[in-house]
């Protein structure tokens, strides 16, 4: 097409002020930070900056509490995005063929992905309370001893496991159930003329079909997981005591509370780096996975 | 028959999650209309037979009562309204020239930028000691300067085109955000040190948040850009109409949907963030996140107003989401998957 390849200077005048908000913003201080990670570097008491080589990144990486919140956060982000993908890929199909009141399910399905996680916390602090809260209430109605749901540090993980599930299934929902709507009906058209019983017909023709966008879908909320950090802040600060503490978590502890900037810097790089791993290796399983079923 | 059998575990199983995904939503909603004793003297569940409702909660959060609420919710109106605007605007203008133009990037330039801004900073922070935001601005500039000329000369190497850039973007998103906002929040307190106030201000909350929304803008926007025919524009640029005007002239007002939505999801990311407000707020632009959080401590037991607080946060929320709800159901969501 000509408009495309037109060789047109106001292209730049469309491009840079994104361009430049996202690179000052979101990328250049990132230098700064670097630099400070090999620098000890502390605003209270405050001492001037000394150069330390890799010292910071050795400390976070023989901390003990660090790798705690990496596994805290790793059981969390899996054991949560596996059953926000198997309910929620289940729920885009049950909307995907009409259930009675599908336009009823449809924006209550929506709704908590597009609420502050901070606020879910809240909410879910109300509902878990060990004396005043609804599912206490419950359990002590069924005649069982009450259950302290944030401070044991197992029921607390699930708690918040629960509240990832709740608030972030909608997004899989909303994916899937447009994947399904995207696939060619003649293909379902045949196999129901063929006769193929409902779960093959679901093993062979629409998981296959659907598994590059599982594949997205599944990535995206790996990505987003490992960023949890306000539903555990407001929910158990955390505690007992680190029994929940995520990474960022742990990270802005050691920056706000300890002041410790180099070694936060040297954190979030770490970080970065695990995430980009991970990620990786997701990525490279998910093209095995496609392959097979190629 | 076996169909049957099917439809009714469906039904059982979306009236399952149905409860599930509600009931939280309703405890909030009652709870905030409960009187204290309601709430302390064990869970109670139905207005008028379990308790006797009252707006008790309401009157004292809009009073001042019991800590300011007003505040935080003009913070986080004007900084969303603001941030949500500019990512938009800049997003759509970015995306559209994604879109419609082709841009082609040496990597070797880019490297080049990475190798000056790094080296610059370290001579201009360590041998020059210079304040560091007067030298993250110079190498920025500098950098910038480096990487376009050398853009121009036929260097070899791989060349990055639309994709890559879009990509870029993206990645954004991909990064840990505590890793860019810790480093955003060095950035600022160092500026404050030089006297500019970007710590706990507007302009420094509203710049975060553009920057954290533009990924969005410009991954949704190009989906909306790439169905909007371009017949028509070709039209208008054989009439010599400029592209600036064939934009917001022509373009805009046929993606119209797509930019309500893209608002409507960006606007509900940036509201409800919290890690970037934690770190670049301390009292006078807090914003309602923040309030929330401090909620759970601040009150203990005080369900009734922490529930108000929460329900100020979600009302908004619920109207985003019956409206994209809406759009979903035309169909206009799905195109952005793929």
């Amino acid at each position: 097409m000509s408009v495309g390849t037109a060789p047109d200077r106001v292209k730049y005048l469309f491009i840079w002020p994104a361009f430049l908000v996202v690179l000052t913003v979101s990328l250049f201080p990132l230098i700064y930070a670097l630099i400070v990670s090999f620098q000890a570097v502390r605003l209270v008491p405050p001492v001037p900056p000394r150069f330390v080589g890799l010292d910071n990144y050795a400390q976070v990486l023989g901390s003990g509490r660090f790798w705690g919140a990496m596994w805290t956060t790793t059981i969390i982000v899996f054991v949560s995005v596996a059953l926000q993908y198997v309910i929620g890929f289940t729920l885009a199909l049950v909307l995907h063929h009409n259930v009675p009141g599908a336009a009823l399910y449809r924006v209550s399905f929506l709704l908590p992905m597009f609420l502050a996680p901070v606020g879910v916390a809240l909410i879910a602090r109300m509902i878990f309370h060990p004396v005043l809260g609804p599912v206490n209430a419950l359990i002590t109605g069924l005649g069982f001893p009450t259950v302290t749901f944030l401070t044991d540090p197992a029921l607390a993980i699930s708690v918040l496991i629960l509240v990832e599930v709740w608030q972030w299934t909608p997004f899989v929902v909303l994916l899937m159930l447009a994947g399904l709507q995207g696939l060619p009906a003649e293909v379902f058209e045949a196999a129901r003329v063929d006769n193929i019983p409902v779960l093959r017909r679901f093993r062979d023709i629409t998981f296959p079909m659907l598994l590059p966008l599982s594949t997205a879908v599944v990535f995206i909320r790996l990505i987003e997981g490992y960023k949890v950090v306000d539903t555990a802040f407001v929910l158990t600060g955390g505690g007992p005591g680190t029994a929940t503490e995520t990474l960022t978590l742990y990270a802005y502890y050691e920056g706000f509370r300890k002041f410790n900037i180099g070694m936060t810097s040297a954190l979030s790089f770490v970080f970065l780096v695990v995430v980009t791993i991970a990620g990786t290796l997701y990525l490279v399983a998910a093209q095995r996975l496609a392959r097979r079923y190629r | 028959m076996e169909t049957r059998l099917y439809r009714r575990i469906g039904l059982v199983i979306a009236l399952g999650w149905l409860f599930f995904t509600l009931f939280p939503l309703y405890w909030v909603l009652v709870t905030a209309f409960k009187p204290p004793l309601a709430v302390s003297q064990g869970a109670t569940f139905v207005p008028f037979i379990d308790f006797q409702p009252t707006l008790q909660a309401f009157a004292d959060a809009f009073a001042g009562l019991r800590g300011d609420f007003l505040p935080p919710i003009i913070a986080s109106t004007l900084v969303t309204l603001t941030a949500t605007a500019l990512s938009v605007f800049f997003g759509a203008m970015a995306a559209y020239a994604l879109v419609r133009f082709t841009f082609r990037i040496k990597l070797l330039a880019g490297i080049a930028f990475g190798v000056v801004a790094i080296g610059g900073f370290l001579v201009l922070d360590k041998v020059l000691h210079v304040p560091v935001p007067y030298a993250l601005g110079l190498v920025l500039v500098g950098g910038l300067a480096v990487a376009i000329v050398l853009n121009r000369l036929p260097l070899p190497g791989p060349v990055l085109v639309n994709d890559d850039v879009t990509f870029w973007f993206v990645s954004q998103r991909m990064f840990p955000p505590i890793v860019s906002a810790f480093a955003l929040f060095l950035v600022y307190a160092e500026m404050r040190k030089v006297g500019v106030q970007m710590l706990d201000s507007m302009p420094g909350l509203v710049l975060a948040y553009t920057a954290f929304g533009l990924p969005f803008a410009v991954w949704l926007m190009r989906d909306f850009f790439q169905n909007v025919p371009v017949e028509v524009e070709e039209a208008a640029m054989v009439d010599n109409v400029g592209r600036l005007r064939i934009f917001f002239q022509i373009v805009v007002p046929m993606a119209t949907p797509g930019i309500v939505a893209t608002s409507m999801i960006v606007l509900a990311f940036i509201w409800n963030e919290f890690l970037l407000a934690l770190l670049l707020t301390s009292a006078r632009w807090q914003t309602l996140p923040i309030l929330l959080a401090g909620q759970s401590s601040s009150r203990g037991d005080e369900w009734w107003a922490i529930s108000v607080a929460a329900l100020i946060s979600i009302l908004p929320m619920i109207v985003v989401a019956i409206f994209l709800g809406r759009m979903m159901r035309s169909g206009l969501l799905a195109g952005s998957i793929k």
